[in-house]
């Protein structure tokens, strides 16, 4: 779990724990040369930025895992990337993610890619499961990875979309995004390994609004539908749950369409987050470190606060955290909502 | 599993379930073959190249798919392309760098599933949706996605392999149907390689 506050998941349980932010003011961002407030790993190479966040990415999960696993014919990889190497257009800007991939992990199976906006990372692991479930492997690696570009930047501010102070989702004065950069990766297991944390997939769907491309639905019929089905895939009541990562972005729609979609469920007393406020909005790899930092507060025994956050800024009510709070939280649910008007989730249980 | 209708756009021409069509693709075929289609749709010409001949390719598989079988929850959009969304990323790296300031309206399609986005638009469909970047068009890597989400409650899949890159165009969609009978894998890729 490679972000601007951490090397591994521990150090940013803990530096999530004391309430430590990537997202600061970068000089020069912006296409006019603003200084957006953005979240930047700060020791990375500018040169092929993206390539050294994976191979970055990689060596963590070697010391983590060992060569020996991804080497494994019952071991496939699964990447979720937005933008992947843009930087490095007019070539293929996927073809460093395999090449990179294939000389550090030297994987035996043929990776595969996810390119589904921001519902990338949840979708990988929905996809994970599917491949366990084939009973071909028995671990799956799904990796999230996107990196900070002047594409990205420039993309997001001409949509008026970023926010000049760092993002505050859900909050009454939020007004954008800090995009941020981000590495991550979660192995999907049949077995329950004994020598780690682990939590069970208990379900996961992916739903379209149906609406707009950018925009999103003023019902959170995509969201709405997806959360439904993942709660019947995993067999569960929604009022059962005890905690939600939500995406929120700290856009005035996408918050206020998340409110609308969990108010429609009835989960308006459900302890909620978003982690944008740590690590910013990491696109591809969202879904990915945020499932890995929920693992770690349900491992912990710790819902953190979702940052920024002071008054409800949506129409309908919703349980923003805003003090860590000790949870022996059991039952969750993990949102992401992305371009395209695409919306997935997860339901995990310790 | 069945293979309800498939639909092939190249240079070699327009294929509709292994028919071609008296229909020259040239350089402005796309808006050609939509007005030769009569449909009143005009955020077809907002497209990008991508979304565009999705859009096309499921106009021309409804002449012989009845879409309207299954519910709005009914149908997995699973896509998959090698170039993501090239073209469009290089008109928006233009727009920053040549033509003086960042395009908003080409910056949203600078992600492949915008084009499952358009359909599930057009179509009102709200099932699920997917997409993969493959080296090329992999016809068991289909089948594999197709036993998944029929595994988990799709009736049917509209799958495709959607590509625009330095100058090369190509659309392959085809429909298939959750059912006890098994697809070729050789009948796939000759639909393809038309």
């Amino acid at each position: 779990m490679v972000t601007p506050i951490g090397d591994t998941p521990q150090e940013n349980f803990e530096a999530m724990k004391s309430g430590k932010s990537g997202v600061s003011k970068i000089a020069g961002s912006g296409f006019n040369d603003e200084d957006w407030p953005l979240s930047k790993i700060k020791h990375l190479e500018e040169e092929n930025r993206y390539q050294a966040l994976l191979k970055r990415t990689c060596s963590q999960l070697l010391k983590a895992y060992g060569q020996e696993l991804f080497q494994s014919e019952k071991t496939l990889i699964i990447i979720s990337s937005t933008k992947a190497d843009i930087d490095s257009f007019p070539e293929d800007t996927f073809s460093s993610t395999r090449s990179i991939i294939n000389e550090l992990l030297t994987p035996v199976n043929t990776p595969v890619i996810i390119s589904n906006a921001c519902i990338s990372g949840v979708l990988a692991i929905n996809t994970a499961v599917d491949y366990l479930n084939d009973e071909k492997y028995t671990n799956v690696i799904a990796i999230g990875i996107d990196a900070l570009s002047d594409f990205i930047v420039y993309g997001f501010q001409s949509l008026f979309a970023l926010s000049d102070a760092p993002s505050r989702p859900f909050d009454k004065n939020r007004k954008g995004i800090s995009i941020g950069e981000a590495g991550g990766a979660i192995m999907v297991s049949k077995e329950r390994p004994s020598e780690m944390f682990s939590v069970e997939y208990l379900g996961g769907s992916s739903s379209n609004d149906a609406n707009h491309i950018s925009g999103p639905s003023r019902t959170g019929e995509g969201l709405f539908r997806s959360i439904n089905l993942s709660a019947e895939r995993a067999g569960i009541n929604l009022k059962e749950l005890d905690f939600i990562s939500a995406h929120g972005t700290g856009t005035l729609y996408n918050d206020e369409m998340e409110s609308i979609a969990f108010d429609r469920l009835g989960l308006n007393k459900i302890p909620l987050n978003s982690l944008k406020g740590y690590f910013g909005h990491t696109l591809g790899a969202a879904g990915i470190i945020e499932l890995l930092a929920t693992m770690l507060m349900m491992e912990h025994k710790l819902l953190l606060k979702s940052p920024g956050f002071e008054e409800q800024g949506t129409s309908c009510n919703i349980n923003v955290l805003k003090e860590n709070t000790e949870s022996e939280a059991q039952l969750v649910l993990k949102t992401a909502s992305g371009f395209g008007g695409g919306n997935a989730s997860i339901i995990l249980r310790k | 599993m069945r293979i309800l209708g498939t639909c092939k756009i190249a240079e070699s021409g327009v294929f509709v379930n292994g028919l071609a069509r008296q229909f020259e693709v040239n350089e402005d075929w796309k808006k050609d073959l939509y007005a030769s289609l009569n449909i009143e749709y005009p955020k077809f010409y907002k497209m990008d190249a991508l979304a565009k001949m999705a859009f096309l390719g499921v106009e021309l598989l409804e002449s012989s798919c009845n879409f309207d079988d299954y519910s709005e929850n009914e149908i997995a959009l699973i896509f998959a392309n090698r170039y993501s969304s090239y073209d469009t990323d290089q008109r928006f790296i233009e727009s920053y760098t040549e033509k003086g300031s960042p395009g908003p309206s080409l910056f949203v399609y600078t992600l492949p599933n915008i084009l499952t986005g358009e359909l599930a638009i057009r179509k009102k469909w709200y099932g699920e949706n997917i997409f993969f970047i493959n080296e090329k068009f992999d016809a068991q890597f289909f089948i594999d996605q197709i036993n998944f989400y029929f595994r988990k409650g799709s009736k049917a899949c509209l799958c495709g392999w959607v590509d625009s890159a330095n100058n090369q165009e190509e659309c392959f969609l085809f429909l298939v149907e959750n059912s006890i009978d098994e697809i070729s894998i050789e009948e796939l890729i000759k639909s393809y390689k038309q």
